[in-house]
């Protein structure tokens, strides 16, 4: 293994494209860390703004870009180029395992991303330097996010090396995945139902996530998880000669790890102002509740008081609770033009008790989810 | 090994190709442009699938003809690197790499990456080697001292040679394949030329 990380690292060295990625990166990071500083002193002498909103989403958004479309590029030709010269002839005849190879390929590729992160750790030393806060578990979580957006998108990158026929071609294949996942996040705002908890995993979803200080289990696991299957497909597919059902179980059982791991609720708050949790007292009253919480929100996803229940509300109740289930009827739909009375309200019901609320105030909307209870 | 048999999408690429190798000798699979030489090796060493056939014996390594594997390396890089991999090192003096060795591959003539190619596969510690092409790109000089340094290699060589001249100086007996069968096994030539039997069998077949 040792022989192979050191190819692998002699290689990715040897190309052009890490170095250019590298330089790109630092730029486009500089870029954003000088915006984000000088927003962030005109904002903050009118409005308190936390350092994660601040600071550390807007300069680590440097890495969105370079994930996106420059880093596929670094993977591709890991694959590719040994695939275009043969090389990968000789490999399949080594005495190594075809998943070693990709292993091998997969750490280097994690410690060319962690390479291209000392810009950022640059830049928040330079925050700090100047008197700035940072709050170390919030900043981590972003990078953690950052870090399972690349794990996913290389391994995306290196499967569509391995498949297609030329470089080219698979990064046409990576960039159309990464249009298809904003599609899909467009598509499946407010609309409920499978679609939306799909949206969740989407690359753009997945960051946001991180970036509210949240950190949810499920969106862990099925990175990971999803990252090791398109890990499989590209050690299958590079098996040449070998037919495909040999890793077919294995792709199989990854499937359903997905499917279970979409189903874990466990979540952890790291953002230094605790903004996802409700306070600890009321946490405690929530979670003594046993039956399940329906939720029925007649409100158009672009509603400003849509977005504002989503994250202050919807968000700490469902880390609080045992089970929130939350139907929105107008799923998409503008409701510009439709005639409805109950637009703007919204219904809760509990054990066979409901109320309505056209409150999206945290305080309000725990007072009548207790007034259930009673 | 027995009746190989490969496809490619609908058409039949090997038809249950037979032959044996005997420890120490050198056979040459010969045949026209397209007869499936490179297709049979490709099969053999397990990088095509084969529809049917088995294949039984001491286990082997194919080089394929004209790679530059590792482009951006150089050539001492690449020779380390099958050295770490089979841990033997390569003697490069023999096939005139010594002065190329701080060159990348992608840098190199045909003919010297051709004897890369070779040195790469002489590293391989397997009794048997496939050799797809070994001569091509090489001068009549190259050519010689090559094929003197795959006798000294004391091993089992199969051959996928076009240029039949090559073939007839440097093998001991003779696969001849047309259209993805195999048309003879020519263990003998006596007096006879190899082009005028290799014209003569293939053009048999074609009538067929």
């Amino acid at each position: 293994m040792r022989a192979l990380l050191r190819k692998e690292i002699d290689e990715l060295f040897a190309a052009r494209a890490y170095w250019l990625v590298l330089i790109a990166t630092s730029l486009l990071l500089a870029q954003s860390y000088t915006d984000a500083v000088n927003t962030y002193r005109e904002v903050s002498t009118t409005t308190a703004l936390s350092t994660l909103d601040g600071i550390v989403t807007p300069s680590a958004g440097a890495y969105d870009l370079a994930i996106m479309l420059l880093f596929p590029f670094v993977a591709i030709r890991l694959v590719a180029s040994e695939k275009s010269s043969d090389a990968l002839k000789l490999m399949l005849q080594w005495p190594v395992k075809m998943r070693l190879h990709i292993a091998a390929k997969f750490v280097v590729l994690l410690f060319a991303w962690m390479v291209s992160l000392i810009p950022f750790a640059i830049a928040m030393a330079i925050w700090m330097t100047r008197g700035g806060h940072l709050h170390a578990s919030e900043t981590l979580n972003v990078l953690l996010g950052y870090t399972l957006r690349f794990a996913l998108t290389s391994a995306i990158a290196m499967a569509a090396a391995a498949l297609m026929p030329g470089a080219a071609n698979a990064a046409v294949v990576v960039l159309a995945f990464t249009i298809g996942t904003w599609a899909l996040d467009f598509m499946a705002t407010g609309r409920g139902g499978i679609l939306q908890r799909l949206a969740e995993f989407t690359p753009a979803a997945v960051t946001r996530t991180f970036e509210r200080g949240l950190l949810r289990m499920d969106v862990v696991l099925v990175m990971l998880a999803v990252t090791a299957l398109f890990l499989t497909l590209t050690s299958m597919s590079l098996r040449r000669g070998t037919q495909w059902g040999g890793g077919a179980p294995a792709a199989a059982a990854l499937i359903i790890a997905i499917a279970l791991c979409a189903q874990v609720k466990t979540s952890f708050d790291v953002s230094d102002s605790q903004r996802n949790s409700f306070p600890p007292t009321e946490v405690a009253k929530l979670s003594r509740i046993a039956q399940p919480l329906e939720i029925t929100i007649y409100l158009a996803a672009e509603d400003p008081r849509m977005s504002d229940f989503s994250n202050n509300v919807l968000v700490k109740l469902r880390r609080a609770m045992r089970e929130v289930r939350v139907s929105t009827p107008y799923g998409a739909r503008s409701a510009l033009f439709e005639n409805d009375d109950r637009y703007g309200t919204i219904v809760y019901r509990l054990g066979g008790k409901s109320t309505v609320s056209r409150s999206t105030t945290e305080e309000i909307v725990l007072e009548t989810i207790y007034s259930l209870t009673r | 090994m027995s009746e190989l048999s490969a496809r490619r999408g609908t058409r039949d690429v090997l038809s249950q190709v037979s032959f044996a190798v005997r420890p120490n000798e050198i056979l040459g699979v010969i045949g026209p442009n397209g007869a499936g030489k490179t297709t049979l090796f490709e099969c053999v060493a397990g990088l095509l699938p084969r529809t049917s056939g088995t294949i039984r014996g001491e286990p082997f390594f194919y080089m394929p003809d004209a790679i530059r594997p590792w482009p951006d390396q150089t050539v001492r890089w690449t020779l380390d690197l099958c050295a770490r991999v089979w841990g033997t090192l390569p003697n490069t003096a023999d096939l005139d790499l010594e002065h190329l060795m701080d060159q990348r591959v992608k840098s190199l003539s045909k003919g010297e990456a051709k004897r890369l190619d070779l040195a790469i596969a002489l590293s391989a510690p397997h009794a048997i080697l496939f050799l797809d092409e070994p001569f091509d790109g090489l001068d009549l000089r190259q050519t010689r001292q090559v094929m003197e340094v795959l006798r000294r290699s004391q091993r089992t060589l199969v051959l996928s040679i076009h240029q039949l001249r090559d073939a007839a100086r440097v093998c001991d007996r003779f696969l001849l394949l047309d259209n993805g069968r195999s048309v003879a096994m020519l263990d003998e030539l006596g007096d006879e030329d190899l082009e005028e039997v290799f014209l003569a069998r293939t053009a048999a077949q074609r009538d067929r």
